[in-house]
């Protein structure tokens, strides 16, 4: 046995003494063959295909210990977090724990269930026991098996059939630092739109401060017939974090996903987010942006899986490379033999601002029906000339050209957020980010069409 | 105002300008015609400052300065304007937020306090007016989504509100109903005076009916083959280029 992997088996003995005493006993069946999964695998290498360019050996080598103490952090900082001035349903955690002091759920529309996993266990053990597990399954992803086994605390979300929540609900994730400790938040969320339901969702991720944390996510999701869901992810959390989320999205006939994924944040972040579109006639719309910079890596990998006749998916995936900054991505598309008339889009363009940034972009197409329509393009470049010299022709300078069409190109990715508070919130994050790595405020805010 | 002379350049290696001669002088209008691919939109971009083009030989004089070894935003704030065949969208970015830096970064060069937002607006709508653009252009990104007239009009309202001395209009006509042909050409000749200068590269007489030229240049293969006054553009509207090919050929 690896010394990763004792380091992980001694911490799942001390967990299941300390840590996880709150849930089902279900659960904890659940975690145990996590573990063996876990335990049986290891870590991913670069061996393997799907880690190829995301070397996690920086994250496997750090002595890495569940967050078993509730930590605080100022209510200012929670605040200047929020997706606009009020932000109406909140519910936060820190370190992966519940805080009830800063989440904020008393203006939900009836039936609507906001809550903390282990606090609905007890109202809703029927629906978590019907979809905790069953999607983002733990034999694959290492950094899921791992999060499975340590099952403990993450957001629960169940809109009820017909039901529409208009304003979003905000599920915000801070990491703290604790003094001598490698902290390890394995947060587990569920997400579940009954039929017909509408909600959209930021899935936020911040750090408290600079810290070596690790936040390993996984968030499965559930949009029934005829739903609409939209998740909006920000991460930006600390640029020497860590952050892995499995996000996990399986969606009935006719339903409307919107996802979106704005990563600026932490050291190494790896983001698997797998659709699998499980109904006639329904949309899939995946979309992201990330701004690397520094000796950051930020790696997408994305799984589109196509069953039924007649569905669109539309993808599209911006990065904006700074320093000596990687980004990866990968798209799936994957295309089964019923899954006739699919209509799917897949691109992915990055903006290198520097000459020793590099992205490795594959895409991967596997068809097997005959009567589709599926394209993907990838680009890799510099600044475009002739939008550049436009600028310029108006006595604008190299800096000011290079910094309105770094916008501009984010812009570009941020116009496919529907909701448009969580567009606003985006933007802003956006242009505020660029505006600190381009040193200056001389940036403009986003307007779009 | 501007002298170019013997001006060649090429792109990928190929040489598209062969040998430019051409002078404007303050106060005047020329008009530059050709057919498709002849070099009037390379022969713009080189004076704009593309670093797609090379230029291999000549020069151009502009206000006594050499263009040609200034960066594109020093010929900007120097006075040369460029209004592109093919105007770039920027997303993201209010055609305001552009324009008043565009215009700031030229006051700046010449020592000029800059506007700020209130001064700009007030400005910029007046400016609006000229080209009767609707003031909810104001906040739109930059030519995203507009209509093919709808670019060449800000095309105009650009150059109105930056002031350039040397105005290069690159086929602004194209595209225009009839309607905003008369607005843009009464928007240019409104601009027009004794101090600055127009080339307007165009492949319809029509719009000459409204700015009119005092030189009318042929482009051709790169070289300016033929330069006459306004009637030379009548003769080409009736006659296609081949009667100037033949001319070629007979004086070859
Ligand atoms: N970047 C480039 N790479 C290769 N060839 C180019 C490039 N730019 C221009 N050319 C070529 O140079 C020639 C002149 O092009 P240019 O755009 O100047 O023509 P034009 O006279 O403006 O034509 P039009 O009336 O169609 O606008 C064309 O043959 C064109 O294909
Ligand atoms: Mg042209």
């Amino acid at each position: 046995m690896s010394n990763e992997i004792h380091h992980y088996t001694a911490e799942f003995q001390e967990f299941q003494q300390n840590g996880a005493t709150k849930s089902p006993s279900w659960v904890n069946d659940i975690r145990s063959s996590a573990l063996a999964v876990f335990t049986d695998r290891g870590f991913p290498t670069t061996k393997l295909e799907d880690w190829k360019y995301t070397n996690v050996s920086p994250i496997t080598k750090l002595p890495y210990h569940y967050a078993s103490v509730v930590s605080a952090v100022p209510s200012e900082l929670v605040s200047s977090l929020f997706v606009d001035g009020i932000d109406q349903h909140l519910i936060v955690f820190v370190n992966g724990h519940f805080s009830e002091e800063h989440s904020k759920l008393n203006s939900l529309p009836a039936g609507v269930t906001v809550k903390n996993l282990i606090s609905a266990y007890a109202t809703h053990q029927e629906v978590i026991k019907e979809h905790l597990s069953k999607y983002a399954t733990y034999n694959e992803n290492p950094f899921t098996a791992l999060n499975t086994a340590f099952i403990n605390d993450g957001a629960f979300v169940h809109v009820p059939a017909g039901v529409s929540v208009e304003k979003p609900i905000h599920l915000l994730f801070i990491s703290t630092g604790i003094n001598g400790t490698y902290v390890a938040a394995h947060i587990r969320n569920l997400i579940v739109a009954e039929e017909g339901a509408k909600v959209s969702i930021a899935h936020g991720f911040s750090s408290a401060q600079a810290n070596t944390n690790l936040t390993n996510v996984v968030t499965e999701v559930v949009a029934k017939k005829e739903s609409v869901v939209e998740i909006v992810k920000v991460q930006r959390e600390s640029d020497t974090a860590y952050h892995v989320e499995n996000l996990h999205v399986h969606q009935y006939h006719q339903s409307n996903v919107h996802l979106f994924s704005l990563a600026v944040g932490s050291a190494i972040a790896r983001n698997d987010i797998s659709i699998i579109i499980d109904g006639e006639s329904t949309e899939c719309n995946l979309n992201g942006l990330y701004i690397t910079s520094g000796a950051q890596l930020i790696d997408h990998h994305t799984f589109m899986h196509h069953i039924h006749p007649n569905c669109p998916s539309h993808e599209l995936f911006k990065g904006i490379l700074m320093d000596k900054s990687r980004a990866v991505f990968n798209g799936k598309v994957y295309v089964e033999p019923e899954a006739q008339k699919t209509d799917s889009k897949q691109t992915n363009r990055n903006l290198l601002l520097s000459d020793d940034a590099v992205v490795d972009t594959k895409p991967e197409l596997e068809i097997f029906a005959d009567d589709v329509k599926c394209t993907h393009g990838a680009a890799v470049g510099g600044m475009n000339e002739t939008h550049s010299l436009y600028l310029k022709t108006r006595g604008i300078s190299e800096g000011s050209a290079r910094g309105m069409l770094t916008v501009g190109f984010a812009a570009e990715a941020t116009q496919k957020i529907v909701h448009p508070v969580l567009r606003q919130h985006v933007d802003k994050i956006v242009v505020d980010h660029l505006r600190k790595k381009f040193g200056t405020a001389n940036l403009p805010d986003i307007v779009h069409a | 105002m501007i002298e170019i002379k013997n001006l060649h350049a090429s792109v990928n290696g190929k040489e598209i300008l062969k040998g430019i001669n051409l002078t404007v002088k303050a106060g005047e209008i020329h008009a530059i015609m050709g057919p498709n691919g002849s070099g009037k939109s390379t022969l713009a971009q080189v004076l704009a400052g593309h670093p797609a083009y090379q230029v291999t030989q000549g020069e151009v004089i502009f206000e006594g300065q050499n263009l040609l070894d200034m960066e594109p935003e020093v010929r900007a704030h120097a006075g040369v304007f460029l209004a592109f065949q093919y105007p770039v969208e920027i997303p993201g970015v209010s055609n305001s937020y552009f324009l008043k830096a565009g215009l700031n970064e030229i006051r700046k060069s010449r020592g000029e306090e800059e506007l700020d937002s209130m001064q700009f607006l007030k400005m910029l709508k007046e400016k609006m007016k000229i080209v009767e653009m609707d003031p909810s252009f104001i906040n739109r990104p930059v030519n995203e989504g507009f209509s093919g007239g709808e670019k060449k009009r800000n095309e105009i309202l650009q150059m109105a509100v930056l002031e350039p001395k040397l105005a290069i209009l690159d086929e602004t006509d194209s595209g225009l109903d009839i309607d905003a042909l008369k607005i843009v050409s009464s928007g240019v000749n409104k601009l027009k005076s004794p101090k600055n200068a127009t080339i307007v590269v165009t492949h319809y007489q029509r719009l000459l009916n409204y700015i009119v030229p005092d030189v009318v240049h042929v482009l051709v293969n790169g070289r300016i083959v033929k330069s006459g006054g306004k009637g030379l553009a009548m003769e080409l509207e009736a006659n296609g280029y081949d009667f100037i090919r033949e001319e070629m050929q007979q004086s070859a």
